[in-house]
């Protein structure tokens, strides 16, 4: 079909190079699977779920040897694809998975990329959030089999000067890594001021010149008279250029260690971090996807690691909805119903598009673009970032309010001024990380409600239900019952 | 996906092998059936079942040495592997320059593994050997031109070295691969860590002299494409850094904002290199650049100003971020009224 008026190419300026070759042959091929904005397909629930149980049920083929060291993510990317899709799992299935996610388990801390593996930060979120999908509490059930004082330690001993950390011991330090050790420390309860100090810094530290987060940075230290060198501020320099994985880990990570951080420390850029989201989603030509660095190709994976960080920035003071509705009227008088609930600063319907249009392998499951084959992690990453297009999951001071009424102190008989501390920044952690709420009646489903999958927890990719159970598991908690939340009238 | 590779052909399983007789294999799972399990080829199996059985044991020997390279080349990303195998020949001293060679095959095979570039990384904390390092990088960016952990590797290498040497020939090189492809964002970041953030080096004091020489870069660069993302923030990147003001730049943006003239003059204004002939104009970044510089200059007349353009791009040069061109509408608005 002929690209409507408002494909422009992507311009080339008479100069070809090797990334505007690449660029045209790419934009060649999603204008093939693009059929008109009128006839969006729906999402093939069925066959992506035929393609994630063939691979539970009978097992992952040959060429997945290369994840052998990845088998936690496997099963993480599936159970939680599933999840996205409104798929719950039958007892023996979740008994299977709990006691197959054990088995990595390492005896010093931590979980392996596989049994008998060593510990390693990135299997070790993934064999938490697939706990919390398919565990529970009590004998058998993962949760309360959980090492979490070895689990302390192994995160302790990959600490480094600069507040960063080893993703395994021997190994390379970057922000995924620091992500993950977050979610798992925040969900488990065992996170400290003493595990993050400096931690922020570094993360501060990758942001690069464009506005995303590099994969890490070089500290460098001046001698002191104490033992331990100075850490200089700078030079610190990043090391890569700014990336849409790392960048996602960097800012849900920035979330994470807010209730650590004394006002006046250390900032991020944010305006330029919004710029810098905003410039990877791809031209009406790419279809709306996005991409993970500048003049590089789009590939759904990015619909959950940009689109989905934008579920992140209210959390970091970056509301769009909040700035006063006489000016908005100015700018959207002439829009349709969508856009007067749509505050969001991606374009939402795009990117449903680009997942829909080119994100669905026809035999099942979903992909990076066409023509490339279906694989776990993309199936997983486009449903996520299909869900925040179509989903506003966002701190709500209604929920904030609960849950700090129902809060109950943990008492150990201790210090009491420490206690009282402790429990204070428990209660703070706590409350941000499950204050996310799903706005009901602002959903903008592109296709459809056929085509409506789950919401997701912005920072922990989980749905709210899990998170909310793993969560006051381990804070011993009784949770409030959540009640719909409709967007404020204004 | 290619093929596993075997590391010697034909070569008998270690469960076959008498000199292997003493190790105790180990099966992955101990439970009876794994969820999810991925299906092996018994090569795999074999040498992984003898890796778990070695590790298990503790022994550190050139056999260990042997079995490891095997599992890696079958597998990588096999990161258990790679870390028994540094701390084995670690244990043995065994020579580094050997294990290096045999990670420049790997850095060719497998130049997408963060493991094989970390494991570089450690032999070199041992060696402290950096020079022959760089001519390595180069060869592989040759053929990999945007490749992260190559370009986080080299950037490594110069700021945990640090030697004058190092740093001496690598603004050229920016230029060698600059002149491939002037929109590969990675050589753009490695300009902007080599020059503004990676320490000040001899001959490089005078900060006058540095900014104006890159700024005569990107300009130059942006004439030649001026729809190239990485050379508008890169000169973002670099006004920011050393707080020049957006509106300093003005003069040279303006043309870029505006279709091409009929007739261009034939004028060469190295301060302001104006568009190409078969520049596609007006450029987007330009418009947002502009606006930037009459947002930052403030006052009403300034503010309509850049509304005026921030709504050119929500409505026909970039509708695809309209949301966010109307966002930065209410914002200049909300602050200046």
């Amino acid at each position: 079909m002929a690209p409507t008026t408002t494909m422009k190419p992507i311009p080339t300026d008479g100069f070809p190079t090797p990334t505007s070759s690449a660029q045209a042959e790419t934009v060649k091929v999603l204008l093939e699977h693009f059929v008109a904005e009128s006839s969006v397909p729906n999402l093939q629930k069925n066959a992506h779920m035929q393609f994630l149980m063939r691979n539970l049920s009978q097992g992952f083929p040959q060429r997945y040897t290369s994840q052998d060291a990845s088998q936690p993510w496997l099963m993480y990317w599936t159970l939680q694809a599933f999840s996205v899709l409104q798929v719950g799992l039958d007892p023996g299935n979740k008994q299977n998975a709990i006691d197959t996610i054990m088995a990595s388990q390492h005896p010093d801390g931590g979980f392996g990329g596989g049994p008998k593996q060593a510990a390693h930060l990135l299997p070790t979120y993934a064999s938490v959030c697939a706990l919390a999908i398919a565990g529970r509490p009590g004998a058998g059930g993962g949760w309360d089999q959980i090492n979490r004082d070895q689990m302390y330690k192994f995160f302790m001993s990959l600490k480094q000067p600069d507040g960063s950390f080893l993703v395994a011991h021997h190994s390379e330090v970057d922000v995924r890594g620091i992500y993950c050790l977050l979610v798992v420390a925040t969900m488990l309860d065992i996170i400290t001021p003493e595990l993050v100090e400096g931690t922020a810094e570094f993360i501060a530290s990758c942001q690069t010149y464009e506005g995303g987060f590099s994969s890490a940075s070089q500290p460098y230290y001046a001698p002191s008279n104490s033992d331990k060198p100075t850490l200089l501020g700078s030079p610190r320099p990043a090391l890569g250029e700014a990336h849409g994985g790392y960048t996602f880990c960097a800012l849900a990570s920035w979330v994470l260690l807010q209730p650590f951080l004394p006002s006046t420390s250390t900032k991020i850029n944010k305006k330029a971090l919004v710029r810098w989201l905003v410039q990877m989603q791809g031209a009406p030509v790419e279809l709306g996807g996005f991409k993970g660095r500048t003049n590089k190709l789009v590939d759904g994976c990015y619909s959950w690691w940009v689109g989905g960080a934008f579920g992140l920035l209210e959390s970091v003071g970056i509301d769009p909805a909040a700035v006063s509705s006489s000016v908005r009227s100015d700018t959207q008088a002439e829009d349709g119903d969508w856009d007067d609930v749509d505050d969001s600063l991606l374009n939402r319907k795009a990117l449903q598009e680009y997942i829909l249009f080119a994100g669905q392998h026809p035999a099942g499951g979903l992909r990076d673009k066409p023509p490339k084959p279906a694989d776990s992690y993309h199936t997983l990453y486009c449903l996520a970032g299909l869900s925040s297009a179509q989903h506003r999951v966002f701190p709500s001071a209604a929920r904030r309010r609960d849950l700090l009424d129902s809060w109950t102190d943990t008492v150990d008989g201790g210090d009491q001024e420490a206690e009282a501390k402790e429990n204070a920044l428990r209660k703070r952690i706590f409350v941000e990380a499950l204050s996310y709420t799903q706005e009901e009646g602002t959903e903008t489903v592109v296709g459809g409600a056929v085509n409506r999958v789950n919401a997701t927890h912005p920072i922990f990719n989980l749905t709210i239900t899990h998170s909310d159970a793993m969560m006051a598991h381990f804070y011993g908690q009784v949770l409030p019952p959540r009640t719909l939340q409709r967007p404020a009238q204004t | 996906m290619p093929a596993p590779e075997t590391a010697a052909p034909a070569k008998l399983k270690y469960a076959e092998r008498p000199e292997w007789a003493d190790v105790e294999p180990l099966q992955q799972y101990e439970i009876a059936n794994p969820l999810a399990p991925i299906l092996y080829s018994e090569e795999y199996k074999d040498a992984t079942d003898y890796l778990r059985g070695i590790v298990k044991a503790g022994e550190r020997s050139e056999r260990v040495l042997e079995l490891t390279e095997h599992v890696i080349r079958l597998n990588p990303a096999h990161y258990s592997a790679w870390q028994y195998r540094y701390e084995t020949l670690v244990a043995l001293s065994a020579p580094l320059d050997v294990e290096l060679k045999l990670m420049d095959e790997f850095a060719d095979k497998h130049l997408k593994t963060y493991q094989v570039w970390h494991h570089r990384r450690l032999l070199l904390l041992l060696t402290r050997k950096p020079a022959p390092e760089l001519a390595l990088i180069a060869r592989i960016l040759q053929r990999d031109e945007k490749n992260y952990h190559t370009w986080a590797h080299r950037q490594w290498l110069l700021a945990f070295f640090n030697e004058p040497s190092l740093w001496e020939g690598e603004l050229d090189f920016v230029d060698t691969m600059m002149n491939k492809d002037v929109r590969n964002n990675s050589v753009w970041h490695h300009r902007f860590f080599v020059v503004f953030q990676s320490g000040v080096r001899e001959g490089e004091e005078d900060r006058e002299r540095i900014l104006k020489r890159e700024l005569i870069y990107v300009k130059q660069n942006i004439s030649l494409a001026p729809n190239n993302a990485s050379a508008w923030n890169y000169l973002r990147g670099v006004l920011e850094h050393t707080r020049q003001p957006f509106g300093s730049l003005a003069a040279f943006v303006q043309p870029y904002t505006v279709p091409l003239p009929a007739s261009t003059t034939d004028i060469v204004d190295l301060e302001n290199p104006p568009p190409g002939r078969d520049a596609d104009l007006p450029c987007a970044a330009a418009i947002e650049f502009l606006a930037d510089v009459y947002e930052e200059r403030g006052g009403a007349d300034n503010v309509d100003k850049a509304v005026e353009l921030w709504r050119s791009l929500a409505n026909e040069h970039d509708t695809i971020r309209k949301k966010y061109w109307e966002w930065r509408i209410r914002e200049a608005l909300a602050t200046s009224s």
